[in-house]
């Protein structure tokens, strides 16, 4: 089994999204019930004891359909609480112009929370190939040589080519040529761009945003089809936390009547192979689900994931 | 870019100017990098793209290639040099190579295409295949923003051309359909000015932008990497069918064409393989169409095998003349005897060669000296 955490405000949030605080509170929560009631300080740090912290965002699309900042400044309260050092936490992306038309403000300094590109000076790639079946990749040396650990820290959106972008189709961002695997759907490319060898060892636990949730058409932002559900869903498994999070997507594209994703010929087999390279749970039966809501008090009670 | 710059440092004898980012280069690169000679750009261009259409359900399909990659807004296509924007395509690529070299012609290689003068050679980032053993991977693999590229829009480029008397501009080393319209508006410029413009290529692109573009080149050279469909499939990532297409459109539209076979053990160096290559080539292009087999050596995704025996090198060479093709030639193999062209007729050395070197040239216009015969190529 797998464990699952779906933490949403019981109050539909408005377009603007979620403050920091209230980002820090749905981590508070979300992260104790992930571990039976251990605070969050103590989850964190029993995932990632000792050295340097990567968060993984997705800013490929602007402000508007990424990683939000205060969710990043959200979690990186919580590390710190949980005693990692400031500039031990490193916010990293693709690019720097990414980072930047998403809000957030670059650091490559040794003071402070670091935010890098991997095309920041004297970043870049690895110098060796990493492969894994079909896929063979150069790996973003901040995932190499910087951080001990990964949180993948994606929005859960609909894919034009893979279905669903999640935790798994966000490290995209961390290899030098994501554009030769987005045949047939992405599978079996991006199961096994997570199986190499960095990414796999390196991730910790996704927190994926789904305040905010494109249903379809995406990547892009395309207001047309985006809900506001108002949470984010964490997991241990990258497999499971994206299984949540294409349950979400269709429950919304059927109350809007729009087709399945295997429907719309963008079947996203990729969950599936990831299973079978071992590397977490798909199968929903197997997924120990908990759906936690958060009213404006601060205080939590089991919930529905939908509506 | 710093034209004056640029010149002085061509003049000095900056030949290998490759200069993808630093950390994808091998140390074996490093040494030509040559960071005096250009201003570099991490900007990138955002030229419409050519052939693509506006699909219903949004998002655009490209039809520069058999590919036809679907991209919606942000999205590349699998070249990587391509985007979306607002569902209108483009190049980022146009004028920023990251590649720029003087070479001789014979390093393309063509071999009957006015021998012994100088190429302006340049490539962008990007490539619509994924070989397993790339040459040049450090630029074809990657995307725009992980190279280190110049500003040097088509002008500048023939103006360079005319000024240094180079009197070919190249477009080589990683893919150069992928950066269409670049390449397209230089030859179309450099026409205007008596220079010539030949295309190094694996041929994978649509008839219809391949017929428009050969209106502007001079001479083509086509990578067939082999000629089994699974062998495009497992090792090329692209398909053989509209390669062989491509040739034949090649030498339909009356444009210079050789052929360079890269022999990789194991993979695509059976005598059947040499033996059905040969016949398709003498069935569909004729027997005057120069072929090279190249050694491969071992590179990228492909380190496991050993360079390519000699033996086998001279293994399709015998097959390919046995059965009739005039123009048999081994590359990466210096000093050997079919690196010359000889006559069909006499059998003498009508040029010879060493390397990329001319050692004599017994041309008289297009004819061999010794016998009359005419020579096939572009001479004059």
């Amino acid at each position: 089994m797998s464990k699952v955490v779906v933490i949403r405000l019981a109050e539909k949030p408005d377009v603007s999204g979620l403050s920091e605080e209230q980002y820090r509170t749905l981590l508070y929560h979300g992260l104790s019930a992930l571990s039976d009631g251990k605070p969050s300080r103590q989850v964190l740090s029993d995932l990632m004891p000792r050295g340097v912290v990567g968060m993984k965002t997705n800013c490929l699309t602007g402000r508007f359909n990424s990683t939000p900042t205060v969710l990043i400044d959200a979690l990186t309260h919580l590390l710190i609480e949980a005693g990692i050092k400031e500039n031990n936490i490193v916010i990293w992306e693709r690019s720097n112009r990414e980072l930047t038309k998403a809000g957030f403000a670059l650091n490559a300094s040794s003071f402070g929370r670091r935010c890098l590109g991997t095309d920041t000076n004297g970043v870049g790639y690895s110098r060796e190939f990493y492969s894994c079946g079909e896929v063979n990749s150069l790996v973003s040396k901040v995932l190499t040589d910087l951080v001990d650990h990964n949180i993948n820290v994606p929005i859960l959106k609909d894919h034009s080519i893979a279905g669903l972008s999640g935790g798994i189709k966000n490290m995209f961002g961390a290899i030098h040529n994501p554009n030769k695997y987005h045949l047939t759907n992405c599978d079996p490319y991006a199961a096994q761009v997570i199986n190499l060898e960095p990414l796999r060892t390196k991730q910790r636990l996704t927190v994926m945003d789904a305040v905010r949730v494109q249903y379809h058409g995406g990547p892009g932002f395309n207001p047309k089809h985006v809900v506001m559900y108002g949470g984010i869903v964490i997991s241990a498994d990258p497999v499971a936390a994206d299984s949540i999070g294409l349950k979400i997507i269709e429950q919304y594209r059927a109350q809007n009547d729009l087709p399945a994703l295997w429907q719309d010929h963008r079947p996203v087999k990729y969950l599936q192979t990831a299973a079978k390279l071992g590397l977490g749970i798909a199968d929903e039966s197997r997924i120990d689900l908990r759906t936690i809501h958060v009213d404006s008090n601060g205080s939590s009670k089991p919930g529905e994931l939908f509506p | 870019m710093n034209r004056r710059l640029f010149l002085q440092c061509l003049g000095c004898g900056a030949t290998a100017t490759v200069l993808t980012q630093t950390d994808l280069l091998p140390s074996a690169l490093g040494g030509i990098q040559n960071a005096c000679a250009f201003d570099y750009t991490k900007t990138l261009s955002e030229v419409e793209a050519r052939y693509y259409i506006k699909r219903d359900e949004g998002g655009i399909e490209c039809r520069l290639c058999p590919r036809h990659c679907r991209a919606t807004d942000l999205e590349r296509g699998y070249c990587g040099v391509r985007e979306n924007r607002g569902d209108v395509y483009y190049t980022l690529v146009y004028g920023l190579p990251c590649s720029v070299n003087i070479d001789p012609i014979e390093k393309k290689p063509l071999f009957h295409f006015h021998p012994g003068t100088a190429a302006f050679s340049l490539a962008t980032a990007g490539c619509n295949a994924n070989c397993k053993f790339c040459q040049n991977w450090e630029i074809s693999q990657t995307r725009p923003e992980q190279t280190d590229n110049i500003e040097l829009p088509p002008q500048n480029i023939v103006d360079i051309c005319r000024s240094r008397r180079v009197p070919t501009i190249a477009y080589t080393y990683s893919e150069p359909i992928i950066f269409y319209e670049y390449m397209y508006d230089t030859a179309e410029l450099g026409h205007k000015h008596d220079v010539k413009s030949v295309m190094i290529t694996g041929g994978y692109i649509e008839p219809e932008p391949l017929g428009v573009l050969l209106k502007t080149l001079d001479a083509v050279k086509v990578d067939l990497k082999a000629i089994r469909e699974q062998y495009y499939r497992d090792i090329v990532s692209a398909e053989l069918k509209p390669v062989l297409d491509g040739l034949v459109q090649i030498k339909k539209a009356g444009v210079w064409l050789e052929i360079v076979y890269l022999v990789v053990p194991t993979l695509n160096d059976s005598e059947q393989e040499f033996v059905d290559l040969a016949r398709w080539i003498k069935a569909n292009l004729g027997v005057d169409t120069p072929v090279h087999f190249s050694r491969f050596h071992p590179q990228y995704l492909l380190k496991n095998l050993p360079p390519t025996p000699l033996t086998t090198l001279e293994t399709a060479w015998k097959i390919c003349k046995a059965e009739g093709l005039h123009y048999v030639y081994l590359g990466n193999v210096p000093g050997h005897e079919a690196e010359s062209t000889w006559c069909p007729h006499c059998g003498n050395a009508v040029i010879a060669r060493r390397g990329y070197q001319i050692l004599q040239n017994n041309l008289h216009g297009n004819t061999c000296k010794q016998c009359g015969q005419i020579i096939p190529g572009v001479f004059q």
